[in-house]
């Protein structure tokens, strides 16, 4: 299935700002950092559609992924 | 500081102490034994037990002490372990009333290595000086030497100008310094301590360092202290093989990743902050009121940087180079002038929050307040403020009728700030929004201007006892993980949140990143300072030291409940276009904070000394 997978700050300089993605039914989101090729560390936040999620948490098509690199400090 | 095997003994350890008085001019030293763990491990944790035996009902007073002392891992080999900090009853920080707060301010910078390697571990400034004088710190052959200096040659320079002058007497020293708006302590409660970096030193360029928080720098100027030398050799401490895996272990833990340069692959600093809240509509904008449009996106980073050069570049010895310094680029393209330093707070709080969205500008405005020594929370939020309300009252304005974006007028209303001239601005939002008979959007917990996180998304500001997030650590947890509930704030609060405190006490920076009980911390605790204290024991000393700052503030007059809330417009005018969930209301919040005080209050019984003991 296709979902939308979504970068952002020092991510999207890594890899790419949005791209439409191809994964399994079953791959959680971890799975899918996996083949993304970013370090799970590097990854601070998941949003499914815009709702925070968990790495064991599945896809479904269509969905937009967004990822957030880890956040902190001021 | 002695380095002994601690324990149970926490008095086997033995800090020294100068204490000054500033209007006689007499130094007195002492070697004091530690009383408890928050004493060994330092910073805070020991100036807040001093503050406690005290009964001080006005900042600018003479029994107000400033103390400034380093904690247990300032000086030493262990990375980012720089830190100094400047403790006393705050101008800015006010109860109802109307007894001052008790606050610290820290900054990195070399001032505090060379400050410990004086040989001293605590200053205590008592009473004022009649006259400018500044305090010249050093080794001597029999110990550390103290004392008082004329500084009349130093009135009036900004506070990197200060740090420069002093730098062409001592060139083996670091500085710190308070700018103009120290020296106008009566009409400016934000002043900061400015604070020399070798960057600073090497090139001329303002790349200071501040410790900005609740106006340690005007308490420093109404005792008319202008600038503390720090005068010694420079004592590196061996590193050890264990030392080495130590620092490599911060690097590499992950905690500090996010702060080390996007060239290098990591976050870039705090800068990057910006485009994940984005992401939510949550940087502030307009006096933290996100319109739910791409304004701030005119300051990302790919954006800045077709205008600036940027560099990356460290305090001393510090691999996680958290500063990003802006230059201007030479028509040749080379590098030219310095234009300001872009962290996430002066970069919002001075850009998006103001209106003020071209870069140059912002560069512009965060580098007036920095040479005039404020804190730039304090000024760009109270600012916000003044725009926010004249664009709501175009026919009575306050000041100059300056409104977002209104560049030209805010450089005014910071220069009138800084110099003294406008009190009503330099005094505080909190003063100013009550003058004003508009406190709902006045950004401030407790007299203390909010930093640049929404009060929307952060009801852990209420219980943050020396500014809202560096004092208690909660201020991104909804953007980064969506918690919402009480169970989940209590819990957030309640435990490591207020940990975020640790770090104002061992002398490292937060950007280290990892949780003050980590096995990181206990490692460099007993590498560099040859003190083994297990992990719990760190803890418990840091819950310890922060409820006593809780404690002490109840008993100056905060109230616990009208004093610990947010401004009102975030629960009576939520802001539609933040797309994290609402759920701050008044409801939401009374139960927050029963719950919370119900923890904690058990735990601030026999945390202050008794009256009369």
């Amino acid at each position: 299935m296709q979902i939308k997978v979504k970068l952002y700050a020092s991510l999207r300089r890594q890899k790419f700002d949005e791209a439409d993605w191809e994964c399994a039914d079953d791959d959680r989101i971890a799975s899918i950092v996996e083949q993304l090729g970013l370090a799970r560390q590097d990854v601070g936040t998941v949003l499914v559609n815009g709702l925070h999620a968990g790495w064991d948490e599945t896809v479904q098509e269509g969905d937009v992924v967004s990822l957030l690199p880890r956040m902190g400090g001021g | 500081m002695s380095e002994k095997t601690i324990s149970n003994n926490p008095a086997s350890v033995v800090y020294q102490r100068c204490t000054v008085d500033l209007a006689s001019g007499t130094t007195t030293f002492a070697q004091v034994p530690c009383k408890n763990l928050e004493d060994v491990l330092g910073g805070f944790g020991r100036s807040f037990q001093i503050l406690a035996e005290r009964d001080i009902a006005e900042a600018y007073s003479p029994e107000n002490p400033v103390i400034l002392n380093t904690g247990l891992l300032t000086g030493t080999s262990i990375m980012t372990g720089m830190r100094s900090y400047f403790s006393g009853y705050s101008p800015l920080k006010q109860s109802g009333t109307g007894r001052p707060g008790a606050m610290w301010s820290t900054g990195s910078g070399n001032f505090g290595n060379k400050f410990k390697w004086t040989g001293l571990d605590e200053v205590i400034f008592e009473n004022r000086s009649d006259k400018p004088v500044y305090a010249l710190l050093k080794e001597g052959e029999n110990g550390p030497e103290v004392e008082l200096k004329p500084a009349d040659h130093l009135v009036g320079l900004t506070g990197h100008g200060k740090i420069m002058a002093l730098y062409q007497e001592y060139p083996d020293a670091h500085f710190a310094a308070i700018g103009p708006a120290g020296e106008n302590w009566e009409n400016n409660y934000m002043g900061a301590v400015v604070m020399s970096t070798d960057n600073e030193l090497k090139s001329g360029e303002p790349k200071s360092r501040f410790a900005g928080r609740g106006g340690m720098g005007s308490l420093m100027g109404y005792k008319n202290l202008l600038a503390v030398v720090a005068q010694s050799s420079d004592k590196l401490q061996k590193i050890t093989p264990e030392i080495r895996d130590v620092n490599r272990d911060i690097l590499k833990s992950g905690g500090s990743a996010r702060f080390q340069p996007a060239s290098q692959g990591g976050g870039g600093g705090t800068w990057a902050n910006i485009e994940v809240l984005q992401v939510f509509h949550a940087v502030p904008l307009n006096n933290f009121r996100p319109k739910g449009n791409d304004d701030v996106e005119r300051l990302f980073r790919d954006e800045v940087e077709k205008e600036f050069d940027i560099a990356t570049e460290a305090c001393h010895r510090c691999g996680i180079r958290c500063h990003n310094n802006l230059f201007y680029k030479n028509e040749d393209g080379s590098r030219g002038k310095l234009a300001a330093k872009f962290d996430f707070e002066p970069l919002i709080l001075f850009g998006s929050n103001l209106g003020v969205h071209e870069p140059a500008k912002v560069c512009d405005l965060i580098h007036r307040c920095d040479l005039l020594g404020m804190d730039a929370i304090s000024l760009g939020t109270t600012i916000s403020y003044v725009l926010d309300y004249n664009e709501r009252h175009p026919e009575k304005p306050l000041f100059n009728g300056a409104t977002f974006g209104d560049y030209e007028k805010i450089t005014e209303l910071i220069e009138g700030a800084g110099r003294g001239t406008l009190p009503g601005i330099a005094r505080g939002v909190k003063r100013l929004s009550q003058d004003a008979g508009e406190t709902s959007y006045a950004m401030h917990v407790k007299g203390l201007e909010l930093p640049a996180y929404l009060p929307d998304t952060n009801p852990g500001y209420m219980f943050a006892i020396a500014g809202g997030h560096m004092s208690m650590g909660t201020h991104m947890m909804l953007a980064k993980e969506g918690k919402h509930s009480l169970e989940e704030w209590t819990q957030a609060i309640t435990t490591g949140g207020l940990l975020q405190v640790g770090y104002d006490m061992i002398g490292l920076c937060k950007f280290v990143g990892v949780g003050i009980g980590h096995d990181i911390i206990v490692r460099a605790l007993k590498e560099a300072a040859g003190l083994e204290i297990a992990s719990g024991e760190i803890v418990a000393a840091v819950r310890r030291a922060y409820l006593r700052g809780l404690a002490l503030e109840l008993r100056q007059g905060f109230h616990e409940e009208k004093e610990y809330t947010l401004p009102s417009q975030v629960m009576d005018d939520p802001n539609p276009k933040v797309t994290l969930p609402k759920f701050i209301t008044n409801e939401f919040l009374g139960e927050l904070r029963q719950r919370v005080w119900s923890v904690f209050k058990p735990e601030m019984e026999g945390l202050l000394p008794v009256k009369g003991e």
